[in-house]
């Protein structure tokens, strides 16, 4: 009776069959769909009749590149999944890595990276914003609690102040700022970068963690046995904001269409979602009090229908879904927008009956949630069933009814793929920059490049320290740091990485130096690297060059990752990244890598200690300056980037951690964007404030045997660390065969970095580091 | 008797969690106590209010929940003399319901916790308060050293104080500034405030000496591993800096 | 020169009026709705015929996804308006302080506007002036301004 076929007198369909294809794609594009015509046909012919008007929308957004990664998925599976460090891989809206073990307990950490590009171009605070808390949902419906943020951001030219990138740039800050200071989540990492390939499409990248013992981890499934359970709605009222946001995601940035556009504008409220977080922290305690599993998942694209679809067809089940009784903001909305419109700040449960009642109690009464927002609550809203179908009823009629696991099975587009082998390979008789500049005039060009450059004026508007874990905040290393769980020793590091200067020459090894440099950041600070999570953020798939690009980049990723023994435990895909004119943002596989450390008195930070002690260089100088910020500013970009070598790589690993662990280590870093100099100057100026330490070097000709450039040498980009010790020759004798490990200077008791040719005055080179991105974070 | 301690969670409140566990460490028997729950708010000896974004700063920070119901107890509670302490939000909350510097009438705020300058926007950053009456001004401070120095996180978009030249004066000449910024060393200069606060002021405390609002968060700064450079002993869960107020605040609670 | 007044509301739903909405309910004020909107007054020394183009340009202030703009002919609150501005800024120039200029604009106050209505329609005077006395502004730092 429930499934029966919708009335095709009663409801408006879709009409498919008898319409040619320039006919359909027509009705297609007047309805505001992307489905292509292919599709639509498959549809109709699966359905054995026309789809409603809501089951086209629903498939609309069910089988858009964003839900159903149809262009993506097949190519995502090459990347490593599994090992020891693995508690859930990446099945779910966010995998959970194994943290360690305190008080007989397993400890997880949650981790979750997406992206939210496209609304953030058209609307920097709200896109940012609502990024943030859709993250912070997809770590939240593991059943565990929310612990830290990080934010990748890729914007445009910032520098004309009436520009839209600056805009954009400023708004998504704010948006991120105002979200998660609101709901008390500190952000702890994350990097910027700005290009001019961004000005049109700015990339807003969000990575969360959260905590929690793996015998508290919920499943985003109906559980077994849940035939008849009720399916439960938690959060803000229904509205239009958000309509045809899974879509929208997944088409080309095109200005004309920004208007079109405004009916994606998702509204964010951390206000209502601080309440929601704490409520759902209580029914996690009341579940596990009471011992009940129950499914649970939040709601992002396709809204009330894609949650609650995949939620009961990865259970096995199909679902029954009343759109009569959701709650929403204005009483006239169709159904279509109440089924897959995207709202934000909902969740999902799955729940027995029996408890159903005390859930709906804490969220509605405990904490208030209709006193919080308009119509906001928790409410029943259907039923799992056996039958394998999803039905949507609106009214009194039945407008969905369709095999449950025709909308979330899997569907793949086969795209055209340039070869490895073809893929564009850099003149290698550029290797060498010719040496234009000396190093005194470059080094403040250098610290004043707009991604050497200190990004304090941006998270300085972030709270990294709510919650009081916090042990190193942004700015201290190129990781953070907290100790989230009271009491006990256990320390997570979270670093990410993902430099678009060298997307644009390779994006093959660009995707290595995403991971490389990821893991070598958390390494910095003392931490076992655990695994990774990846946003690839990409051009049109259709467009052969892009799509190459974004199957090389996974080809990297996966290529590093099993070198470094860093499995992928959750990950995003964001396709379509360009201006209407069809320029692609640079390659940006976008990586977060999260670390353990057994016990945070080991933690490293990046400041000098002390006067006089010794300084090294872990790895090897190279000549490689493809994709280096000085290159760049010596017009010479488009030289190769630096080949990794792995296995060195791992030895250097493993020594730093055990030189941490024996307390070896004063300060580190790892040297990314400005080379050697940049790095040894960030850790003089991280001691500024307390200590006042300057650096002297030796002449790079003694640490790299002559054989790589002095320019190459101070600034190139090929990966490594700095580190300060006191006790240089414990340091030399516990560092094995296969670790390069030099001597390449000393700390000082004075504000200068001397080299054997030049010096400096650490104040200036301050100056010249903080000022810039003053100008756009005033 | 172990002081009950009530950590006042609005809706909004997002610093309740380590609130309660400093409070905690400090001997005292602290718990969350939600909105909803206001009626149980006369059980307890004393209140914190802790930060947060209490019905997110609309209309202006802490205006709202000033006029929560719960606040009615908490406005009852202080005109009784027990002691409140808030921090950031739970300060700009205290000053909406005209409690501190308490110039003026209840919910007739004669100052703010406002915009910050000279750019009116959040800011996250590490600073030191130092205590600017004499110690024995507040029951809540009477434990501290004259010119007690401890860190602290400013993290406030709205934490500048403002008021008329008049209100201003009241508030030094009625001994109300309770906390400035200041450098590590102790020294206190304009560079030391993060958001261009009126006075330099960090904190203010109301006639009677029995609610104290502090703008900064000694509460983000109060285990060891929360400042790993400056390690005060080796052991990094142990409870330092911050802590040292709210050790002050139980020590009142504990003689009372 | 040329002063130019606009109003900017929000198209999307605006959370600070639902909550000043609730709180004013519960002061038991009678009020069934409110509208917030930031007023500026810019001092333009530009073209009126490209004003509202220069404004949309600058697009923090006004960003068409989000927002509706209004020319407002008089620079007074309307029946059942409060304006509320900041008194404690030395130079008044709120533009300024965005950081993101108008082309042709020198600078620009910024006020925020509380539409308040009853069943009947725009909220009374008294309505207004008890509404602002216990919720909308903090007379320390803020002067209300009602027609």
């Amino acid at each position: 009776m429930l499934s029966r076929p919708p009335s095709s007198r009663t409801l408006r369909s879709f009409r498919v069959n008898g319409l040619d294809d320039v006919e359909l794609a027509q009705a297609a594009a007047r309805a505001g769909l992307a489905l292509r015509v292919d599709e639509l046909r498959r549809i109709a012919a699966q359905l054995g009749r026309d789809p409603t008007i809501v089951e086209v929308h629903a498939f609309d957004a069910q089988w858009s590149e964003h839900c159903s990664y149809k262009s993506s998925r097949h190519h995502l599976r090459k990347l490593p999944t599994e090992g020891p460090t693995v508690m859930q891989g990446p099945a779910e809206d966010a995998g959970i890595l194994h943290l360690g073990e305190w008080n007989g307990e397993r400890y997880g950490v949650v981790i979750a990276h997406e992206s939210h590009n496209h609304p953030s171009q058209v609307v920097p605070y709200e896109g940012a914003a609502t990024g943030v808390g859709g993250i912070v949902r997809d770590v939240l419906c593991m059943g565990a609690e929310v612990i830290a943020l990080a934010d990748p951001l890729r914007f445009g030219r910032v520098e004309d102040s009436q520009s839209h990138a600056r805009y954009v740039a400023q708004g998504a800050v704010d948006g991120i700022s105002a979200y998660g200071n609101a709901i008390g989540v500190p952000n702890i990492a994350g990097d910027v970068y700005f290009d001019e390939r961004f000005d049109d499409n700015c990339l807003v990248n969000v990575v969360a963690l959260g905590i929690l013992k793996e015998n508290e981890i919920i499943h985003s499934a109906a559980p077994p046995g849940a035939a008849g359970w009720d399916i439960v709605l938690v959060g803000k009222a229904t509205d239009r904001s958000g309509f045809g946001g899974a879509a929208f995601s997944s088409v080309t940035l095109d200005e004309a269409d920004e208007e079109a556009n405004k009916g994606a504008v998702q509204v964010p409220d951390p206000f209502l979602k601080n309440v929601i977080m704490r409520a759902t922290y209580a029914v996690f305690r009341f579940l596990r009090e009471n011992n009940v599993t129950a499914g649970f998942k939040d709601l992002g694209a396709g809204g009330i229908m894609g949650c609650t679809a995949e939620l009961c067809s990865s259970g096995g089940y199909g679902a029954i879904v009343d759109l009569d009784d959701v709650n929403t903001a204005v009483d006239d909305l169709p159904p279509e927008v109440i089924a897959v419109g995207e709202t934000q700040e909902r969740l999902c449960w799955i729940l027995p009956g029996e408890v159903t009642a005390a859930v709906l109690s804490i969220y509605n009464q405990e904490f208030s949630l209709p006193a919080i927002a308009h119509r906001a609550c928790a409410t029943v809203i259907g039923a799992v069933q056996n039958e394998k179908r999803y039905v949507l009823r609106f009214g009194s009629e039945i407008v969905m009814d369709v095999p449950i696991d025709l909308l979330t099975g899997t569907i793949r587009d086969e795209l055209p793929v340039r070869p490895m082998s073809e893929r564009k390979v850099t003149d290698p008789a550029r290797r060498y920059v010719v040496a234009s500049e000396s190093v005194p005039t470059l080094l403040p060009k250098v610290f004043s490049h707009r991604d050497v450059c200190s990004r304090e004026p941006l998270y300085v508007r972030y709270d990294g320290v709510v919650r009081g874990t916090t042990v190193i905040p942004r700015g201290h290393s190129g990781a953070g740091v907290i100790a989230p769980v009271p009491g006990c020793p256990l320390g997570v590091a979270l670093g990410v990485a993902g430099n678009p200067r060298f997307g644009k020459v390779d994006p093959f090894l660009a995707a290595q130096y995403a991971v490389l440099c990821a893991v070598q950041k958390v390494a910095a600070v003392g931490a076992r690297p655990l695994g990774l999570t990846d946003c690839l953020n990409f051009g049109n798939p259709q467009n052969i060059g892009h799509y190459s690009e974004f199957v090389h980049a996974i080809d990297g990723l996966s290529i590093a990752a099993r070198a470094l023994g860093t499995p992928y435990v959750s990950g995003n895909v964001s396709l379509y990244n360009e201006s209407s004119a069809g320029n692609a943002i640079p390659a940006s596989p976008i990586v977060a890598c999260a670390g353990a450390l057994d016990d945070v008195a080991a933690v490293v930070t990046g400041g000098f200690k002390r006067p006089g002690s010794a300084l090294f260089l872990v790895g090897a100088p190279q000549n490689a300056a493809g994709g280096a910020v000085f290159a760049e500013l010596l017009d010479q970009t488009g030289g190769p980037l630096p080949p990794i070598d792995f296995e060195a790589v791992n030895a250097e690993l493993a020594f730093l951690r055990a030189a941490a662990d024996a307390r070896l280590i004063l300060a580190a870093r790892a040297i990314g964007e400005g080379g050697v100099l940049a790095a040894t100057c960030m850790m003089a100026f991280g001691s500024m404030e307390q200590f006042a330490i300057g650096a002297q070097l030796t002449d790079p000709q003694d640490w790299t045997g002559g054989v790589v450039g002095e320019l190459e040498a101070y600034f190139g980009e090929w990966g490594g660390f700095v580190v300060e010790t006191a006790q240089p020759d414990v340091l030399q004798r516990i560092a094995g065969k296969g670790v390069r490990l030099t001597q390449i200077g000393r700390t000082l008791a004075e504000r200068s970095l001397r080299l054997h040719d030049a010096w400096f005055d650490l104040r200036d080179l301050a100056v010249a580091w903080r000022s810039p991105l003053a100008q756009v974070y005033p | 008797m172990i002081p009950k301690v009530a950590v006042v969670v609005f809706p909004g409140t997002n610093s309740e969690t380590e609130t309660v566990r400093i409070c905690r460490d400090v001997g005292l028997d602290a718990q969350a106590l939600h909105w909803t729950h206001a009626s149980r708010i006369p059980e307890f000896d004393a209140y914190v209010l802790p930060g947060g974004f209490a019905y997110e700063d609309r209309i202006r920070a802490g205006a709202v929940p000033a006029h929560d119901p719960l606040m009615d107890y908490v406005i009852d509670a202080a005109e009784r003399g027990k002691l409140i302490l808030g921090i950031c939000n739970g300060a700009q909350i205290l000053l909406e319901a005209g409690l501190v510097p308490g110039t003026g009438a209840v919910r007739r705020p004669t100052a703010a916790f406002t915009y910050n300058g000279p750019v009116p926007h959040f800011v996250c950053r590490h600073v030191y308060l130092k205590l600017a009456v004499d110690p024995q001004r507040s029951p809540i401070t009477a434990a501290l050293p004259a010119d007690a120095l401890f860190p602290a996180w400013a993290a406030h978009g709205q934490g500048r104080l403002a008021a008329s030249d008049e209100h201003l004066r009241e508030i030094e000449q009625g001994a109300h500034l309770a906390f400035v910024y200041a450098h590590a060393d102790g020294r206190v200069d304009d560079a030391a405030v993060p958001n261009a606060s009126a006075l330099r002021c960090a904190g203010l405390v109301n006639r009677q000496g029995n609610v104290l609002a502090i703008m900064p968060h000694p509460e983000r700064d109060a285990w060891n591993y929360n400042h790993p450079d400056r390690r005060e002993s080796e052991d990094m869960l142990a409870p330092s800096g911050g802590v040292r107020i709210f050790a002050a605040f139980a020590k009142a609670l504990f003689s009372t | 020169m040329t002063m130019r007044c606009v109003a900017i509301r929000l198209k999307i739903p605006d959370n600070q009026a639902y909550t000043a909405l609730t709180t004013l309910q519960r002061l038991n004020l009678e009020v069934a709705r409110v509208d917030r909107a930031e007023i500026w007054v810019l001092n333009d020394a530009g073209e009126a015929a490209d004003f509202l183009a220069r404004v949309e340009r600058n697009e923090t202030l006004f960003n068409p996804n989000k927002h509706v703009l209004h020319v407002l002919e008089e620079r007074v609150p309307r029946e059942g308006e409060v304006w509320i501005e900041e008194m404690d800024q030395d130079d008044g120039d709120d533009l300024r302080r965005l950081g993101r200029p108008v082309a042709g604009v020198i600078g620009g106050k910024r006020y925020i506007g509380w539409r308040l209505f009853d069943d009947g329609g725009a909220a009374p005077r008294t309505t207004v002036m008890q509404a602002v006395e216990q919720l909308l502004c903090n007379p320390a730092i803020e002067r209300a301004i009602i027609r």
